[in-house]
């Protein structure tokens, strides 16, 4: 047998030991009053809103017709500013191009004191108010989930002269063009006006020759370009360093506000922030309990094995946390619900599962009159298939999960993405218990067990589940 | 170290009487009660509220109705404890008759001539959900797609991993043991009355990966003792021993299992969170027959499977 050096033992459980506790309680630095976060821990998990509370809605639009791919950007993006201007960062937002639907989920938060979440529906969901404005003056400045800073209210001359209203613009697009000195590319919007709105740009961009035109959605500010020149003719293109993706966004939400329908709300479900409290909780409790329990269980019943699938389990449970809470910079954070708090507790369950096998595989062999050493070796070896196909059918159905219930992928093509998110965190769990099965309730454990068989007192074939010497 | 020897293969036939007789236990309660479907597949709506003193049932539907210009059906649920130390408080359930959602408008009407008929009660609104019924069957069409793609899915990975022990009746037979498993969550779910909702197809989709986790491992000790007892021993003998051996196994696994859903389950129904329960039990009961299809029906099946196929063999070269 190959033989494993006893300080692995210790490496092993010191790092599970470490990679639980920062995933439990995350790394925190604290300078002054600012609290910089470098590890992110399980008191940083995203919830669901089957736990915060929150509102899931599906807006389609009113229309016959089938709408455009743009039509349904545009109006998405009505729905993005308000969630911006409502300080309402963490959420969720698909577009279903097939069937014309809009799917937003948002956590309720933690501060607010009403929970009226169908005013937050109708705000979300109302026409939108586009208007160019003269000059670019603003009340509150907010920020952004961008980062950016978002200016609101228009006030003074802004408030008072509207220039354009959203009827009056037929179609803004973005396009490339060629810095013809530079020859580098750079992004503009194009802009076309109506009959009804090209006199009256015109004389606006006439009389404010040099100045600011600012272009508002309902009460937020969203680009305030400077006129260049006369546009006379109704056709103009707004310039200012766009990338790509900020061009593209202001012609859509410019678009926007010349939507030809109005968005009606087809689905919506909301919970209240109590409700889900009292759930996490439970759940919580729920899972400590379900692990003293089965420590408990493995060891007494196999002992030394048993004492370390107790510590691969932590370090699976471990993983989970910090899989879902954005521990690591190349996972992205992830947002847990209830049924994701069943999976990491049911995967607990079925994760021990492989050193059950393993265990008793061993206490197989020296029950059969093989040494310690032959026993350890033969029980893994023949265990590791087993072990192996099991865990593999629970991979594909935790795909299988987060394929039906989570959003756009290959089953979308057929069906569209659907609006239930719980059972997505459901599989994602399932899944991630399962791998760190294989990291720690395989690999770890081996290492662990042969590592600790080095040792003197360990020496002992009880220990491991045969007859007493 | 505990051997056990018990004769899977010829107590077959009461194990297939169990199954089958819970099976129509199922069946009776099924044509009683029906299949109730969650609105989240049908379409519809529902409202709770939290309040506080007390309203009467009939007033509260009078008052939607006459707001919502629908049938509604009213449940009052008193004393409804909360897991984080809150104050105990009521709830009322509001559910819309037939299967088209309703408008934020009218939810918030509803909400405001409930608030005027009972202006000392403090309506608020616990959770409420709302599903277009066009939505709600293509979300159930996609979950029927999902669990037909999982048994296609696990069932080739079966006829592969297992094709030296005869990968096609591996397979048909986890087939078949899983369907039996679909078959008792979906009768817990009746008799228990729980309307079908994502919990049941996530319950399924669990419960099939387990299940054939535990047939896994039977069938893997069938193919090394295939192995090691050689060809010329016979199935029932091969398979018994295979069982017997892994028993102990399956077992714990179900317990450890079972033992972690149940204090789920135990602590969602202190507290009364529905959505835990009703997605707690369905899976404790998967687990008991998860594991008690691997191992009474899966086995035997396969062995009379292989006899069958042996006996025409015989009969072929006659």
């Amino acid at each position: 047998m190959k033989r494993v050096a006893k300080p692995v033992f210790f490496i092993v459980a010191l790092l599970i030991l470490i990679l639980s506790y920062t995933a439990t309680f995350g790394v925190k630095g604290q300078n002054g009053d600012n609290t910089t976060t470098y590890i992110k821990g399980a008191g940083d998990i995203r919830w669901g809103i089957d736990i915060n509370g929150g509102v899931e809605a599906t807006f389609s639009p009113e229309t016959k017709t089938k709408a455009t791919k743009e039509q349904i950007d545009s109006a998405k993006s009505i729905i993005e500013v308000r969630l911006t201007s409502s300080h309402i960062t963490d959420y969720e937002l698909y577009t279903d191009y097939n069937n014309d639907r809009i799917i937003v989920r948002f956590p309720w938060k933690n501060d607010e004191k009403t929970f009226d979440p169908e005013s937050a529906i109708q705000e979300l969901s109302a026409t939108a108010l586009l208007t160019f404005r003269e000059g670019g003056e603003y009340t509150t400045t907010t920020t952004g989930s961008d980062g950016q800073p978002v200016y609101k209210t228009p006030k003074g001359t802004t408030a008072a002269n509207i220039i354009l209203q959203g009827n009056d613009i037929k179609s803004a697009k973005a396009q490339m063009i060629q810095d013809q000195t530079s020859g580098k590319a750079g992004y503009e919007v194009s802009l076309e006006l109506n009959d009804s709105g090209t006199q009256k740009f015109a004389d606006a961009t006439q009389k404010l020759q040099g100045q600011i035109i600012s272009i508002w959605m309902d009460d937020v500010m969203i680009s305030s370009p400077r006129v260049d020149a006369v546009i006379s003719d109704g056709k103009c293109s707004i310039t200012g360093n766009f990338t790509a993706a900020e061009a593209s966004s202001l012609a859509n939400k410019i678009n926007a506000g010349a939507l030809p329908f109005k968005l009606t709300t087809t689905n919506f479900s909301t919970i209240s922030p109590t409700l889900g409290a009292s759930s996490l909780h439970a759940m919580t409790l729920a899972g400590i309990i379900a692990f003293v329990l089965i420590s408990l269980f493995m060891l007494f019943v196999f002992r030394l094995p048993g004492f370390v699938a107790v510590i691969a389990l932590m370090g699976q449970t471990a993983l989970s946390f910090a899989a879902v809470s954005g521990y690591f910079p190349f996972v992205n954070s992830f947002t847990m619900t209830l049924p994701g708090i069943a999976g990491i507790i049911l995967s607990v369950g079925m994760g021990v599962d492989a050193n059950i096998i393993t265990a008793s595989r061993i206490k197989e062999e020296l029950w059969a009159g093989k040494t310690l050493d032959g026993a350890i070796q033969r029980g893994d070896d023949n265990s590791f298939w087993a072990i192996f196909d099991g865990n593999i059918t629970v991979i594909i159905v935790a795909l299988i999960l987060m394929g039906v219930f989570g959003p756009t992928n290959i089953l979308s093509m057929i069906f569209g993405p659907s609006t239930t998110g719980s059972i997505y965190s459901f599989g994602y769990t399932l899944l991630v218990g399962i791998i760190g099965n294989f990291v720690f309730g395989v690999t770890a454990t081996r290492l662990m067990t042969k590592s600790l068989s080095g040792f003197k007192f360990a020496r002992n074939k009880w220990l491991f589940g045969g007859a007493k010497a | 170290m505990k051997t056990f020897h018990i004769h899977f293969f010829e107590n077959r036939k009461i194990y297939f009487a169990i199954s089958i007789g819970i099976m129509a236990v199922g069946l009776i309660f099924n044509i009683i009660f029906g299949t109730q479907l969650d609105i989240m597949f049908t379409g519809g709506a529902v409202i709770k509220y939290s309040y506080t003193g007390a309203i009467q049932q009939e007033t509260v539907e009078q008052v939607v109705q006459d707001v919502a210009k629908k049938d509604v059906s009213v449940r009052i649920l008193e004393n409804v404890k909360s897991a984080d130390g809150s104050a105990a408080a009521n709830n009322v359930s509001i559910s819309f008759s037939g299967t088209n959602s309703i408008s934020v408008d009218d939810q918030q009407a509803i909400a405001k001539a409930l608030t005027a008929k009972y202006p000392d009660a403090g309506f608020k609104v616990v959770e409420s959900s709302s599903v277009n019924p066009t939505m709600g069957h293509s979300f159930l069409l996609k979950c029927i797609a999902a669990v037909a793609l999982a048994f296609i899915l696990l069932i080739l990975y079966i006829a592969i991993r297992f094709k030296k022990i005869g990968g096609a009746a591996a397979g048909t037979m986890a087939i078949i043991a899983l369907l039996h498993d679909v078959a008792m969550v979906y009768f817990t779910f009746v008799i228990f009355r729980f309307p079908i909702n994502d919990n049941f197809i996530a319950v399924v989709l669990t419960i099939l990966g387990y299940s054939l986790n535990d047939t896994i491992i039977i069938y893997d000790r069938i193919r090394e003792n295939r192995r090691l007892l050689g060809p010329k021993t016979p199935y029932s003998a091969l398979v018994n021993t295979s069982i017997n051996q892994t028993f102990t196994r399956s077992l714990y696994t179900a317990g450890c299992t079972f033992a972690a859903i149940a204090t789920v389950f135990i602590v969602g129904q202190i507290y009364g969170l529905t959505s835990v329960t009703t997605f707690a039990l369905p899976m404790m009961v998967g687990v008991v027959t998860g594991c008690y299809s691997s191992v009474c029906i899966a086995g035997p099946l396969y062995v009379m499977w292989e006899n069958h196929k042996a006996a025409q063999k015989t009969a072929a070269a006659k």
